[in-house]
């Protein structure tokens, strides 16, 4: 079963976490570098990706003759996808405590730890839909 | 580039849309049509459909390590439906083909015209720390 986990954050969040300092960027990567590496090892890791700031998202939608539109204004409780993993476990539970890994990845002391969305993959469009 | 082109259009609580079967049906064909067309260019890395929100979770560590999971979401809360991640040559074919996702079908066979949200994805942390 496939799930992705995912890191979401406002922009306020994002602001934040710019301000981190040197060290605790460090050890944060480090973190990252090491849990990747641990889910590789053990075959779960399908995917993991960090995503750009979201001061580079644009919106884009069709208009009538088809070309883009495009749009870099957001409303501010937005929440933005910083990164995500996608893992290919046995059972959700499974997802649940990977989850808690990173959701407890070190920063700066007065963050708790942050939630992690968690959503199966679907490996194709539902029976129902078809 | 690798450009990330997000559908955020899901909201809590929702399951499969109520769109008529042929609705669906046409919807899922164009998607297909796409992801051959970006696969044949060669700018297709992958492709993703999420489950919907009411499977979603939110977890955190508790003080022990362990998962603390909750099902409740923000109504406000959007969710990501699925995403593209494109490797193109500029920002403006990412948004090109964000603009084709963005125009599928939807009921009655009207674009939908939906918002996608496109942004870079990184191939490393950034230089600067």
């Amino acid at each position: 079963m496939k799930y992705i986990l995912m890191m979401n954050g406002t922009k306020a969040d994002f602001d934040w976490y710019s301000k981190w300092s040197k060290e605790d960027l460090m050890a944060q990567m480090a973190f990252m570098h090491a849990f990747n590496k641990e889910l590789r090892d053990a075959g779960v890791l399908v995917a993991a990706e960090g995503l750009a700031s979201p001061d580079q998202a644009k919106c884009v939608r069709a208009g009538s003759d088809g070309l883009p539109i495009t749009d870099g204004v957001f409303p501010e409780a937005k929440e933005f996808l910083a990164g995500f993993w996608i893992v290919d476990v046995e059972n959700p539970e499974q997802a649940y405590r990977i989850a808690a890994r990173a959701s407890a990845a070190p920063g700066p002391k007065e963050r708790g730890n942050m939630p992690i969305e968690v959503r199966p993959i679907m490996s194709g469009p539902p029976p129902e839909m078809l | 580039m690798k450009y990330i082109l997000m559908m955020n259009t899901m909201k809590a609580g929702c399951g499969v849309p109520e769109w008529p079967q042929k609705d669906l049906q046409a919807h899922i064909a164009f998607m297909k049509n796409l992801n051959q067309d970006l696969k044949e260019s060669g700018e297709l890395v992958s492709a993703e459909g999420l489950s919907f929100p009411d499977q979603a979770r939110l977890v955190r560590a508790g003080n022990d390590g362990s998962p603390i999971t909750d099902g409740v979401f923000p109504e406000s809360k959007e969710f990501l439906a699925g995403y593209w991640i494109v490797d193109v040559s500029s920002p403006e074919r990412a948004y090109g083909i964000a603009a084709r996702a963005s125009a599928a079908p939807g009921p009655g066979g009207k674009p939908l015209n939906m918002p996608i949200e496109v942004r870079q994805v990184m191939s490393g942390p950034p230089e600067k720390p």
